[in-house]
């Protein structure tokens, strides 16, 4: 599953990831007929003028750009369950709200591609991104807390959010637990064990010319 | 073996620590300012730690603390962790002590290098994903190798993230395709 972003420092760019998120389901009202498009991960369509269907985003996207179609924004992405989100993740400390998975590279892609599709764009545009900072604010204030862990459990987080602090927090664990491990000092007096090397004294015979 | 060719394994390795002979060596040259080519018994000198691991292990010496760890820099680490220059005293400060604490059997080493990698940690939390430019500050001069991958790793991947959120082209040229080659006659 690697990407082609430098494997030392991540797996996965944030372009890999958004390009992961494209296959999320949405609706669409196409405004012309098709026949269904028949593709190797699903048929969709018969496309009529004015029935939603579901496509996928990418599908979705292509469609946008070329005037044959109109998105209708997920259910999540309205004025009042966003402000509802904040508030909760304003509220509650520990835990994070539970949001769809790929929200933040899905509503950027709605954001710069189907713009006129969505009702009060600034102000849900807003929302997002405030929502999007009070998470990841949360998430360094809780990654402070752990320490001499080896697992770290965090529910509700987004992809997008979980590839930015994958590779500091896989260092840092690997750290800790190199650091943390009680077994590692054996007692000076105990004799050596089978499985260290035990060096050989005698004298040695001098090498053939 | 997991370790053999890495790098930084191996520099570590290059790091000095002090060890008395319990049998005489001829033929060496440890110290260059002595007459001649051999080390006493019960003599002190500094060996870097792959060649002292291996004498130690044919009971031709023992080891002690290297200077890294003395007393001087517990203190300091005790009283505050986040400010102590621990590259200075050597880049590879926590890969050292995990290698020397069996060999020395001394369990303080392990509880020190714990407190205080926990406490730079917390520092470096917070410095790499709220700097959003990097820093030229004074805390770059003293982390160790190790926290600095770890630093670097974090301010990449927010680096990449916000660039992503500016917006761009989805498709990029290839650097390769950038030059033309000439035909050559």
């Amino acid at each position: 599953m690697a990407g082609q972003s430098d494997p030392h420092i991540s797996l996965f760019s944030a372009e890999e990831v958004e390009f992961m998120a494209e296959d999320e389901l949405i609706e669409i009202v196409p405004n012309m007929r098709m026949d269904p498009l028949n593709f190797i991960c699903g048929d969709f369509g018969p496309f009529l003028p004015q029935i939603a269907t579901q496509v996928p985003l990418w599908l979705a996207v292509a469609l946008k750009k070329r005037g044959k179609c109109a998105i209708r924004p997920p259910q999540w992405m309205s004025v009042e369950n966003l402000t509802r989100v904040l508030e909760g993740e304003r509220d509650t400390q520990g835990a994070f709200q539970a949001l769809p998975f790929h929200y933040v590279e899905i509503s950027r892609l709605l954001f710069d591609h189907a713009r006129d599709d969505i009702p009060d764009m600034y102000m849900v545009r807003s929302l997002v991104e405030d929502i999007r900072d009070v998470r990841i604010h949360k998430v360094e204030t809780s990654l402070e807390k752990f320490s001499g862990t080896s697992a770290v459990k965090i529910p509700n987080l987004s992809a997008m959010e979980v590839n930015i602090i994958r590779p500091f927090v896989g260092r840092a664990l690997q750290a800790f637990y190199k650091h943390d491990n009680p077994e590692k000092i054996p007692d000076v007096d105990r004799a050596p064990s089978g499985h260290t090397r035990v060096a050989n004294n005698e004298p040695r015979r001098p090498l053939r010319r | 073996m997991a370790n053999y060719y890495n790098i930084d394994d191996i520099l570590t390795e290059e790091e000095f620590v002090p060890v008395v002979f319990h049998k005489s060596a001829n033929g060496v040259i440890i110290d260059p300012s002595s007459e001649t080519n051999s080390v006493e018994q019960g003599a002190k000198v500094e060996l870097p730690l792959w060649l002292a691991q291996e004498l130690y292990l044919r009971q031709a010496i023992s080891i002690s603390v290297p200077a890294c760890f003395n007393q001087k820099t517990r203190l300091e680490i005790q009283a505050d962790a986040a400010c102590v220059d621990l590259k200075f005293r050597s880049p590879y400060f926590y890969e050292f002590g995990c290698k020397i604490a069996p060999l020395v059997g001394d369990k303080s080493v392990e509880i020190l290098l714990l407190s205080a990698f926990k406490i730079r940690y917390k520092e470096i939390l917070t410095k790499a994903y709220t700097a959003a430019y990097t820093a030229t500050s004074k805390f770059f001069t003293l982390l160790t190798k190790e926290e600095t991958n770890l630093y670097e790793a974090a301010q990449s991947s927010m680096v990449a993230f916000k660039k992503w959120r500016m917006g761009g082209p989805r498709l990029q040229r290839a650097s390769v395709l950038g030059r033309k080659r000439k035909l050559i006659e």
